[in-house]
């Protein structure tokens, strides 16, 4: 044997093309963009290139923009994205075609998440919203804040992406959302998807918690590649409700789209979970 | 997307993803991979879709795992050590790839014997150890008594930090990562032992503290992020990270693929996907 014989568990190059992989949970310098509103979320997207875009193939890659409304604890930031909200869009300049954007929203303030739905969801380019699970912006989504941007939302159109984890010992943070907690809020809107970010991250509580609740998708990323839960997902939700997110760079490739590739399940449901679903939820027509 | 064609061509697609021209020039020969990290028989908590060893060994052929140094799940969760060692040896010795790693748990009175019996007895080169899981500390006394032991018989150590994310453990066992920082005192005072660290998520402090200890080892199954290996390699040392990916329990694949995406040079690859193993167990 060769060392250039060996194979490493990826897809062929032409596989991953015929993937069509649309990563719905790319996050670079999720927590900060860098003091000048940019620089650290470009320089993170230049060290997932290898494995986004040469390795996997990803057609696009959406990520979660801060917009000025508290989102951080940076006060600087804050004024400067309000201020020059042409820094939001670079990413999109920097890959050309390829980037997708969900803003983060703060429930915490409702006002200006408002005044930020029309700003970057009525009148683009951004595709949907962000709850996150820390920082300032986070509060946990049976909150009756949760109701009216929501509903605005919807009335918008956008995707909705909820940030959930199930963590062992009880939630560390109060602004935190459980899976059954993104119930309550989704069962006040049935028929309007939402996404459960990262299945809950123990996931097999999380499957169970949304597996009655066919508006409430899943999405795969932020947890070690443990096996067998993508076979689980498959069969209590239907690989029509699980969405592929990579979590890229602060998780790998490897940990991420192992999930997928390596599970026993079809080619067609594979298809479906790396990309079809997420387009159809964008909205997105198929070929 | 034309579905048809993708299910039609997707078992040629599937087949193999090349290394790129850095490591093209690979010509000499290559024993293939030795993983340092995978487990036998059932997780107790669910079924793991390789928890047969039969399936799990066709897996690692699939992925050109030629050297798999295996522990047992029976060794962390039974109290009858001696036959869950026993076992783990008669069900490595069906498969040539599969090297026995057995366990002691010295908090537990009679450690030696099942230290002889597995290194002396059953002729393993290395045993594991589960701090967090058999819930004792690195300064409990005997484990410096099995540093040496382990140093003077020639037999690594391996070290289990975590069997799982403490977030997602289940709660009959949730237990915090083994708390290592009194290693680098006991290694000082037994300077041959070899300790391997196993599903470290290492951080830039905790390498910082480890980092000097030229006996110490690193896997790679949760050094995570698009350049996790490569920067476990960069906080430590380039002779000392041996591949490693927890399987059955996390999929094969998964750290296999993270090596690739670190975009090592040939000779480093070559160090971790089996050399540096060899430097750790001569």
């Amino acid at each position: 044997m060769q060392l250039s014989d060996i194979s490493y568990g990826l897809p062929g190059r032409e596989q991953m093309k015929r993937y069509r992989i649309w990563d719905s949970y790319f996050t670079p310098s999720h927590g900060h963009p860098g003091k000048d509103g940019v620089s650290a979320l470009l320089a993170d997207m230049d060290r997932a290139k290898r494995s986004a875009l040469d390795l996997g193939q990803f057609e696009k890659c959406c990520f979660f923009p801060h917009v000025g409304i508290g989102t951080t604890s940076d006060s600087g930031l804050e004024r400067l994205l309000r201020e020059k909200p042409e820094l939001v869009l670079k990413p999109f300049d920097h890959w050309p075609g390829r980037m997708l954007g969900m803003i983060q929203l703060n429930a915490n303030d409702k006002t200006a998440s408002l005044e930020a739905l029309n700003r970057w969801l009525r009148d683009g380019p951004m595709q949907g919203v962000y709850f996150p699970g820390g920082g300032p912006g986070a509060l946990c989504c049976t909150h009756r804040n949760f109701l009216p941007l929501v509903e605005r939302v919807v009335e918008l159109g956008g995707v909705i992406m909820q940030h959930t984890w199930f963590v062992t010992g009880g939630k560390p943070k109060p602004g935190m959302s459980t899976p059954s907690e993104l119930v309550e809020l989704a069962q006040k809107f049935p028929d309007y998807p939402f996404v459960c970010a990262h299945a809950g991250g123990e996931w097999e509580r999380g499957i169970r918690a949304v597996a009655d609740h066919p508006n409430i998708f899943i999405e795969t990323s932020g947890f070690d590649a443990t096996a067998g839960f993508i076979e689980m997902a498959v069969r209590e939700l239907g690989a029509a409700r699980i969405i592929f997110g990579s979590h890229l760079p602060s998780r790998s490739l490897g940990t991420e789209l192992s999930k997928v590739t390596a599970a026993d399940i079809t080619e067609e449901e594979k298809f479906e979970i790396l990309g079809a679903n997420f387009r159809k939820l964008l909205g997105e027509i198929e070929e | 997307m034309k579905r048809r064609q993708l299910l039609h061509t997707a078992t040629a697609g599937s087949a193999a993803m090349f290394l790129p021209a850095v490591i093209a020039k690979a010509g000499e020969g290559f024993e293939g991979i030795l993983d340092s990290n995978v487990s036998l028989f059932r997780w107790p908590f669910r079924r793991l879709p390789l928890d047969e060893t039969s399936l799990l060994v066709e897996k690692l052929r699939s992925l050109h795992v030629t050297t798999a140094w295996a522990g047992s799940f029976e060794c962390c969760f039974h109290r009858d050590l001696g036959e869950a060692n026993a076992r783990l040896h008669r069900e490595c010795d069906t498969y040539p790839e599969l090297i026995p790693v057995g366990t002691v748990d010295p908090s537990r009175r009679g450690w030696e014997r099942d230290f002889d019996a597995c290194v002396s007895g059953l002729q393993m080169p290395g045993l594991r150890l589960f701090p967090n899981l058999h819930q004792y500390s690195l300064d409990h006394p005997a484990v410096k008594r099995l540093f040496l032991r382990a140093a003077e018989s020639g037999t690594f150590l391996q070290v289990v930090v975590t069997l799982e994310d403490s977030r997602t453990q289940p709660e009959q066992i949730a237990a915090p990562d083994a708390d290592l920082r009194k290693l680098p005192d006991l290694m000082r005072a037994v300077p041959d032992v070899r300790i391997q660290l196993l599903n470290l998520r290492p951080g830039v402090s905790q390498l910082a503290a480890l980092k000097d200890l030229p006996g110490l080892f690193f896997d790679t199954a949760r050094a995570d992020s698009v350049d996790g290996v490569a920067s476990l390699l960069a906080g430590t040392s380039p002779e000392r990270v041996v591949y490693g990916s927890h399987s059955p329990f996390l999929i094969p694949e998964a750290a296999l693929i993270r090596v690739h995406e670190s975009n090592l040079g040939f000779d480093t690859l070559r160090s971790v996907l089996r050399e540096n193993s060899e430097r750790m167990n001569p």
